[in-house]
């Protein structure tokens, strides 16, 4: 068996959907004597996750879809048949209002933060616009450590019974919201990326087209597909603003 | 020997040579018209003075002003920001000039000077001026202070025989903020008022003052206003759970509490319905106690008296100045909420003992109830936690406010000096469905405290019916419910 086609078979005995051939081949390293066997399974995986997977080019034709028809409202309750590797392109948290997310983010623009009664100050982010320092602020929330005094905004915003919706899509391009049943520790805004890869596992419920997430069916492999992320975070506040005021106009 | 007594107001001079002189002083005019001088003899008991022949006066607040010299009254020239190392002279306000002049003849007779302004840092600057003052007639005064936070008879006898020195470094710490304040006042005022006259229409003509308090104040006024106006309502669902068991109705709440989004919802009901049953997955019961309150600061009392006593922050501080100068309680301005251990609070709680509304609870207390006092976290090392000093009776000559204060006060103090409030509090989780619901109910087993300070409810009371864990029902009632979010209070 060719390199290539060991990786592919390392990835499934992993539970992972089949790459093209073309597709692992592009992403061995050229290099001689090439790196052990497991080290290249563990490359591959890792470009897997910051891929976008519905690129045609990325994973066999025969990669397992979700069910056509599966977000039909009429429908009580489905399982999945089998394990279905989608990637994250919105997250929601429905526990919080839209205008309290937006309190927090223009909290944050204005260099205040609160962490329970206790507000932090973060230093004024440089000669940048106030849009620009907004934007720059929630990213270096992101990107450093969790538990830092930047990485609170990730972590304090999820408490026990937070409740989050996601928008989850499958290889073929095909959407479906996921509802938080149970709290998963990784999903949160500012802890889950967007373009980050989870697994449903066969079995897992769908009722009335959402799929029900718990700790047990569903495993987050982590990931992001890095300008959606940027693009999301970006343009997250005027987002939940155009919600609040489309919401307002429908009364 | 000749000792001249000085009060930071005519209330406490009376208030003091009444109890020094034993009644017996004489009362004389000065050319101020609220401002007696009491002549009386006195045996301060040989530290440094002996017996005495004691006038005791006061002065009204401050007798001196900061001002900057003529050449800066202009508010254009020389510019604002030159006000911030521009000389300030310290002068005698032309309203205080009597009051002084008083000090300084009285001082001419007297050896000696005691100070007995109010024991805190305003107090001890006020102490000061009356020092400069009085050293204009005779340089050569020694001079003490006495150390005293009511004027209760046993307490100032105390603080005329046990004389202490001024205290400079609280003295300076007053002068600085008093420049501090004329100075960035001045300057921020013209600063402002000028560059936001060209502006035109109603600020062409207006000053715009600028205070250290008042500005972060307004700041804060001025988010608030924001966040109010600005708030967008939205609309939220929740399941709530009905149960009905030995006669008892039972609210069960959602652990979610509430979601924003309609469809999640009615789905996460849709499988509760569909469980059908609910099965009990946790009982809990516990001891739990309602805390007594803190001994009573200023703001504690302020806040107390807009939420209980329907009195402005300002209404309870005047109501509660006068009774202070009436002698019915202590100093009314403190921070301090823990109670000095060497202080004998059963002697206070007893004098309350003779009231028909609260006398039965103080004499509870004086049979075994009394309980120290929780201490708070706060001493500003010059008063005392507000406390009733002598009992005032229904017939006392007091204003409406003024009994409302004394009896919140009384209450609040009586309180401090009581147990804990009682109960057990049990704690019911359910599961339907996918779902977790939570109840809470408390029994309130003993009242304590709660019954002097009428003030305070235990909430929530609810009896909850027993529940075994694992115990399965079908929920007589559940429901979904909406609702929409509304802003702060302004």
């Amino acid at each position: 068996m060719d390199l290539a086609a060991q990786i592919r078979s390392g990835l499934q005995r992993q539970g992972l959907p089949t790459p093209t051939l073309e597709w692992v081949q592009a992403v061995l390293p050229n290099r001689n004597p090439m790196p052990p066997l497991q080290a290249l399974i563990a490359t591959a995986k890792a470009r897997l996750m910051v891929v976008d997977i519905t690129n045609g080019t990325v994973l066999d034709a025969s990669a397992p879809a979700l069910p056509p028809n599966l977000s039909n409202m009429e429908v009580v309750e489905t399982k999945l048949s089998r394990d279905v590797l989608v990637q994250v392109l919105d997250i929601d948290n429905l526990t919080k209002s839209k205008w309290e997310q937006v309190e927090e983010l223009e909290a944050i623009a204005r260099g205040e933060q609160t962490r329970g009664r206790e507000m932090i100050r973060l230093p004024a982010a440089g000669e940048d616009d106030d849009e620009a320092s907004y934007s720059s602020a929630s990213t270096q929330a992101l990107s450093s450590a969790p538990g830092g005094a930047r990485g609170a905004m990730g972590a304090s915003a999820t408490p026990k019974n937070s409740t989050h919706r996601l928008v989850l899509q499958d290889c073929k391009g095909q959407k479906v919201h996921g509802l938080e049943l149970h709290r998963i520790e990784r999903i949160g805004i500012g802890t889950m990326n967007i373009g980050e890869k989870i697994l449903l596992k066969k079995g897992a419920t769908v009722a009335r087209g959402m799929v029900l997430l718990e700790p047990t069916n569903c495993t987050i492999l982590g990931g992001k597909v890095e300008a959606w992320q940027k693009a999301w975070f970006d343009n997250r506040l005027a987002r939940l603003k155009e919600t609040i005021e489309s919401q307002g106009r429908d009364e | 020997m000749k000792i001249l007594c000085v009060a930071e107001k005519p209330s406490i001079a009376k208030a003091v040579a009444e109890h020094l002189s034993g009644g017996r002083s004489e009362t004389r005019n000065t050319r101020n018209k609220y401002i007696k001088n009491y002549v009386f003899d006195y045996d301060f008991g040989g530290q440094p003075w002996g017996n005495c022949t004691v006038t005791m006066t006061s002065v009204l607040g401050h007798i001196t002003a900061v001002e900057f010299p003529s050449e800066y009254k202009d508010w254009k020239h020389p510019p604002p920001e030159r006000l911030f190392d521009a000389p300030v002279n310290t002068v005698i306000a032309d309203d205080k000039k009597d009051i002084a002049q008083n000090i300084e003849t009285q001082a001419r007779y007297s050896q000696g000077l005691c100070i007995w302004t109010d024991c805190d840092r305003e107090g001890e600057h006020i102490g000061h001026e009356i020092r400069e003052a009085a050293r204009k007639g005779n340089a050569a005064l020694t001079v003490k202070r006495a150390r005293f936070s009511n004027i209760e008879r046993a307490h100032i006898l105390h603080a005329a025989r046990h004389l202490i020195m001024l205290d400079d470094r609280q003295v300076n710490a007053v002068a600085a903020r008093i420049e501090l304040d004329l100075r960035i006042g001045y300057a921020l005022t013209r600063f402002l008022s000028n560059n936001l006259k060209s502006l035109g229409g109603p600020l062409a003509n207006l000053v715009i003052s600028y205070g250290s308090c008042q500005f972060p104040t307004l700041g804060f006024v001025v988010d608030r206003y924001f966040r109010v106006k600005n708030f967008k309502p939205e609309t939220f669902w929740s399941i709530k759970v009905k149960h009905k068991k030995d006669g008892i109705d039972v609210n069960f709440s959602w652990l979610r509490n509430r979601l924003f989004d309609r469809a999640s919802v009615v789905i996460l009901y849709e499988r509760c319905l569909a469980a059908k049953t609910a099965v009990v997955t946790k009982v809990q019961e516990k001891p739990t106690k309602k805390w007594k309150p803190l001994p009573l600061t200023t703001v504690e009392l302020q806040k107390m008296s807009t939420r209980f006593l329907r009195m402005t922050g300002q209404q309870a501080m005047t109501a509660a100045e006068s009774l202070y100068n009436k002698g019915f309680i202590s100093y009314p301005r403190t921070e301090t909420d823990r109670f000095d251990k060497g202080m004998n609070l059963r002697t206070l709680v007893q004098k309350q003992a003779q009231d028909n509304r609260w006398g039965a609870f103080a004499q509870n207390l004086m049979n075994g109830g009394f309980q120290q006092p929780r201490d708070g976290r706060h001493d500003d090392k010059a008063h005392p936690p507000i406390h009733p000093i002598t009992y005032a009776g229904p017939s006392a000559a007091l204003n409406e406010f003024e009994k409302k204060i004394y009896e919140f006060v009384v209450r609040r103090f009586l309180a401090c000096c009581s147990e804990d409030a009682k109960g057990v509090a049990t704690d019911i989780d359910i599961l339907y469905g996918e779902e977790s619901f939570h109840a809470h109910g408390v029994i309130v087993l003993e009242r304590n405290y709660l019954e002097v300070y009428v003030y305070e409810k235990w909430t929530g009371t609810a009896e909850l019916p027993k529940f075994t864990l694992g115990e399965r029902f079908e929920p007589h009632e559940a429901m979904m419910t909406e609702g929409k979010t509304a802003p702060q209070a302004i």
